[in-house]
């Protein structure tokens, strides 16, 4: 059974078809770019992945299941933006983590933590949105998942926070787990990546390793990526 | 996990809650308070103001026990805490159970508080059995017990914002299932939900009315309404807005289970 | 060892460029254990995948051998090592000879430059 699988998977908004018919498989133990402009239908498919949004048509498979309470077990997601209740303070999210996921190590998730210098007992609503952002991170890599899915995690961040937030990918995701993480930023990321997925209007343009792509077009990611959608 | 997501919709409506809680209490003591110093012109005023405000918080909490549900259910389920309520391993089912229980039990605590209110302002020998002759005139003429009646009559004013609460929750439902202007849709559908309810008792009450004189008689005659008629119609408007809720509750399982799509 | 890529090139092979020269330099010492897999990618950001694979690369050419139970070792066939160390060192120098080839200098200059500089 695939890890995860995408059958001729559409959506529309107001008969707007922002998704056309994805089809799609993702292996286990890889980390897989999600590449394309802004508004390729990235986060649709991302969102469509983990039960945000409902398929017009077609279906996601995860496990050979429609997303559901065993599906969300197993995927650790960072969406593009803050999800945090801002009333409460560090040591309550994690308590709220660890009451809902049982692969929440929160052991892990305090030494990153301490690695930021963030205490316990700081409050959301006192934190930057660059720090939000970075604790979601630790949130979401202190699971011990089966999928990662990681939405525009480098979107507009400094080169050392870029470091930071790769580092932590690379270190924290779980062995023979896979991880997706979208983007529009190819260069920061295509050394770390297994297979690319180009992304484009609604529909996967193109999907291949890495390596097998860069010795076919003696080229780097980001440049045969820059040549597939000249505008 | 239906008591987990329970205790945090319930730590999040009581926030502010317990506060108005405090301050509808303090007020009735200081209206009391006040009220029992004689001779002063300057207390009895204060003491008259207190009992205002005091008033006031009492609707406040009614008022702010029905927004900060909805608020809870909006935020939580469509807004951008969506993102973490829909990706945890729980069933919709159990979101939106646990928005009506935190609702119930919320709403069950703030009538709890408005009687204790009231208790503090009022309390004297002379009122209290003012009040209870009046209960028992009326519990009388419906041929009721007047412990039954107190009983009955409590229950109905909580059902009526239960299912204020529950017909809120399935227009905010309705309203997030469109693409745009999902809060006025809410709002509508929220109103339209209780309205629907409303009437239908009224065509209910009238259809019954065809095959029942006396009933009849409630909708063109200023006649009282025997006993009988009054405990049913009593019996009857509860077992109804019991009804009520149970058929939206599910309606809203319902449209939930279907799924969501948040912004 | 800074780990700097040319991402129009697989990071595999250029990993597997870096580490040969680190065992043929003896910045990984003749017989010793190397870190883990992950350790090693970790260091190198990259994929541990990639590293995998480099690593797997390395130990076709006998530079690397695993131990089943004790993880991977750096080899301890001098030869080899000497052997890998002196292509490399080839490379440099036809590197450096076509370099200056492309300036118009011939190889005895070449050579002569090479003496200059090296005295100094």
């Amino acid at each position: 059974m695939e890890l995860l699988e995408c059958k001729q998977l559409s959506k529309e908004f107001d008969q707007k078809q922002i998704l056309k018919n994805i089809n799609l498989k993702i292996p286990r133990g890889k980390i897989i770019g999600l590449l394309g402009k802004n508004g390729a239908g990235k986060t649709t498919l991302i969102k469509l992945i983990n039960d945000l949004l409902v398929p017009t048509s077609g279906e996601v498979l995860i496990h050979g299941e429609k997303p559901n309470v065993n599906s969300k077990k197993i995927i650790s997601y960072l969406p593009e933006r803050t999800y945090l209740d801002k009333s409460m303070t560090i040591s309550q999210v994690f308590d709220y983590f660890e009451d809902f996921y049982d692969n929440f190590d929160r052991k892990k998730a305090e030494q990153l933590l301490n690695d930021l210098k963030l205490q316990l007992t700081t409050r959301i609503s006192k934190m930057s949105k660059g720090m939000q952002e970075k604790l979601q991170l630790i949130l979401v890599m202190s699971r011990e998942a089966e999928l990662y899915i990681l939405d525009e995690p480098l979107g507009g961040v400094d080169p050392a926070t870029r470091d930071y937030i790769l580092d932590t990918i690379l270190s924290n995701f779980k062995e023979g787990s896979s991880v997706i993480i979208s983007t529009h930023l190819i260069s920061d990321i295509e050394r770390i990546l297994d297979e690319v997925i180009f992304m484009n209007e609604g529909q996967i343009v193109l999907t291949s390793s890495a390596d097998e792509l860069r010795n076919k077009e003696k080229a780097s990611i980001d440049e045969i990526f820059r040549r597939c959608f000249k505008c | 996990m239906l008591g987990k997501l329970l205790k945090y919709d319930l730590k999040w409506n009581y926030k502010p809650l317990l506060v108005f809680y405090g301050l509808a209490i303090l007020f009735s003591l200081m209206a009391r308070g006040l009220s029992e110093i004689e001779n002063s012109l300057l207390f009895t005023i204060i003491g008259q103001i207190c009992y205002a405000v005091s008033i006031a918080m009492m609707i406040n909490i009614i008022i702010n026990n029905l927004m900060r549900c909805w608020a809870r259910m909006v935020r939580n389920v469509y807004k951008d805490e969506s993102y973490l309520t829909h990706t945890l391993p729980v069933r919709k089912k159990d979101i939106f159970s646990a928005k009506v229980l935190a609702g119930i039990i919320t709403m069950f605590t703030s009538i709890l508080v408005i009687f204790i209110c009231l208790f503090i302002s009022y309390y004297s020998p002379e009122n209290m059995n003012g009040l209870k002759l009046a209960l028992t005139t009326m519990s009388s003429t419906i041929g009721m017990q007047t412990s039954l009646f107190v009983a009955i009559f409590i229950g109905i004013v909580f059902l009526e914002f239960v299912f204020m609460l529950i017909s809120g929750y399935l227009g905010i439902i309705l309203g997030h299932r469109s693409n745009n202007q999902k809060v006025i849709k809410s709002i509508i559908f929220g109103f339209l939900a209780f309205m629907v309810m409303s009437i239908t008792s009224v065509l209910i009450l009238f259809i019954m009315a065809l095959f029942n004189q006396e009933i009849m008689n409630l909708f063109n005659t200023v006649a009282e309404p025997s006993a009988d008629t009054l405990r049913f119609l009593i019996y009857g408007g509860s077992t109804l807005y019991i009804i009520y809720i149970i058929i939206y509750y599910f309606l809203g399982n319902k449209l939930l289970k279907k799924g969501i799509n948040v912004d | 060892m800074n780990y700097v890529f040319d991402n129009e090139r697989p990071i595999y092979v250029q990993l597997v460029e870096m580490l040969r020269i680190e065992i043929a330099s003896g910045t990984l010492k003749k017989g010793e254990r190397i870190p883990s897999v992950r350790e090693l990618a970790l260091m190198a950001r990259v994929n541990p995948n990639t590293m995998q694979k480099a690593l797997a690369e390395l130990e076709d050419e006998k530079l690397v051998y695993t131990e089943r139970t004790n993880g991977k070792f750096v080899t301890n066939d001098e030869k080899l090592l000497k052997q890998v160390k002196q292509e490399l060192a080839k490379q440099q120098v036809s590197h450096y000879l076509e370099g200056m080839k492309q300036l118009g200098i011939n190889q005895e200059e070449a050579i002569q430059y090479l003496q200059e500089l090296g005295g100094k």
